[in-house]
Order: structure tokens, then C-alpha cells, then sequence
């Protein structure tokens, strides 16, 4: 009887799902470009918020250009970390260059590249965009599912403003 | 208690089968069905020709909506 709860309990744990104030699971990835490699490790005591993002994803073209400008407005304490789901790097490179040009600024955050999807998997993604709030202790502090408009993006600025 | 400890694993890696992750797209396995040639009606323009031809051939048969006789003159 013993070992049934034990393999209930661990079976149950499998299918326990991500949720704030867990550990922020770790990762090593390569950048868009394919010259650095990223993990948890970089950004240790600084408050990161982890996007995950894909070309195709209509939500994602629109929180982008905030991003740009979320990312401009702090020099320290805070990293805004993209990955990208794409099937091809190609597709978010050009992606990417649009925002780029509808911005007019150069893209200032850290994009990541996964195309084995072992981030999502592992952050248990449950819609495109989703964002992690992550505190300096690598905690997740908030889970935000969807696209983030201007309002929102200030909100977050306030929740980043009391981690930091 | 011997044979039922076999029969709850078996039982556990059977139903794992069907578990969510392994049935179901998630939603950032989707760029295919994203692609603009998977929606119903890819182009917009032609859909919306084909359903002013369809009203016009189809209306006075019932079913889609009252529209006209089928003459196509409006």
C-alpha cells in the first residue's frame, strides 16, 4: 500500500503544474545569432522577466515594440530575457528587424533561441506570449499569460521597481 | 498484493498514454496551424467573392438567408 502512495504522489508531482513563488526552472541557451550561451547562472541578482515568444504568434508582434522601450527605461537591476519558438532563426531574425524598424531603436534585450521548445516544456507554457517574473533570488513572482499592452507594461514596471 | 502491484504500473503507463502532454498541440508546438494557409478561407477578397456568389446562386433555395432570386443583379 505504501509503495502505491508513493507512486500516486510522484505521479501526482509529475503533473503539478509551474506556479509563483517556485523555483525558476534552469536553462542553457544559445542567442538568436548563435554567439553566446545564457543560463540562469547570468543573471543572478538582477530581476529578470522571461518572454517567450514566436514570429507567428499575433500577441507577441504587438507586446514587442513595449518591450523595446520596457527594456530601454532600466540601465541596472533588471534584464529582459526573449526566447524565441521558432521552427527557423531566420523567421524571428526578420521578426525581430521589423520591430526594429517600427521602433527605430536597436533591439536592447538578451533573445534567446530554443527551437527543441525544452524552455517551454519545462516552464510549462500554457499560451503564446507568456512572461515569467522573476525575482533576485530566482524566483517566480508572477506568471503572465498573453500579450502585455502600454498599461500593462507600467504595471509590471511598478512590480519590477519593488524586486529590484 | 503481488500480481496487483504489476497490474497498477501497467495500469499507470497505459493511462499515460493519454495524458495531456502527449494528446494535445501545445500551444507553442502551433506554427503550422498559425500559417495563413491553414485558416478556412486563406484570402479574404476571394472568400468574400465566392460568398456573393453563393448568395446569389444558393439564397432563393433557402437555408443561408433571404437575399434575391437568383439573378445576381444587386
Amino acid at each position: 500500500m505504501k509503495i502505491l502512495l508513493l507512486f500516486l504522489t510522484l505521479g501526482l508531482h509529475l503533473y503539478a503544474g509551474i506556479s509563483e513563488g517556485d523555483k525558476a526552472p534552469n536553462f542553457t541557451l544559445k542567442t538568436l545569432d548563435g554567439k553566446k550561451i545564457y543560463s540562469m547562472k547570468n543573471f543572478k541578482g538582477e530581476v529578470v522577466l522571461l518572454n517567450l515568444w514566436a514570429s507567428w504568434c499575433k500577441g507577441c508582434k504587438k507586446e514587442m515594440p513595449e518591450f523595446v522601450a520596457l527594456q530601454k527605461s532600466y540601465k541596472k537591476g533588471f534584464k529582459l530575457v526573449t526566447v524565441n519558438l521558432d521552427d527557423s532563426p531566420e523567421k524571428a531574425e526578420k521578426f525581430l528587424a521589423s520591430v526594429e524598424k517600427k521602433t527605430g531603436m536597436k533591439i536592447p534585450f538578451i533573445s534567446l533561441y530554443d527551437p527543441k521548445k525544452s524552455l517551454a516544456k519545462a516552464y510549462q507554457c500554457s499560451a503564446m506570449p507568456s512572461s515569467y517574473l522573476i525575482d533576485k533570488q530566482g524566483k517566480i513572482r508572477n506568471i503572465i499569460v498573453g500579450s502585455l499592452n502600454a498599461d500593462e507594461i507600467e504595471q509590471l514596471k511598478l512590480e519590477i521597481n519593488k524586486l529590484k | 498484493m503481488k500480481l496487483t502491484l504489476p497490474l497498477f504500473l501497467t495500469l499507470i503507463i497505459l493511462l499515460n498514454g493519454c495524458a495531456e502532454t502527449l494528446t494535445r498541440v501545445m500551444p507553442y508546438e502551433k506554427e503550422h496551424f498559425a500559417d495563413p494557409k491553414m485558416s478556412v478561407s486563406p484570402l479574404a477578397e476571394r472568400a468574400e467573392h465566392e460568398g456573393h456568389i453563393f448568395l446569389i446562386r444558393e439564397a432563393s433555395a433557402g437555408g443561408d438567408s433571404a437575399y434575391q432570386g437568383g439573378c445576381g443583379c444587386r
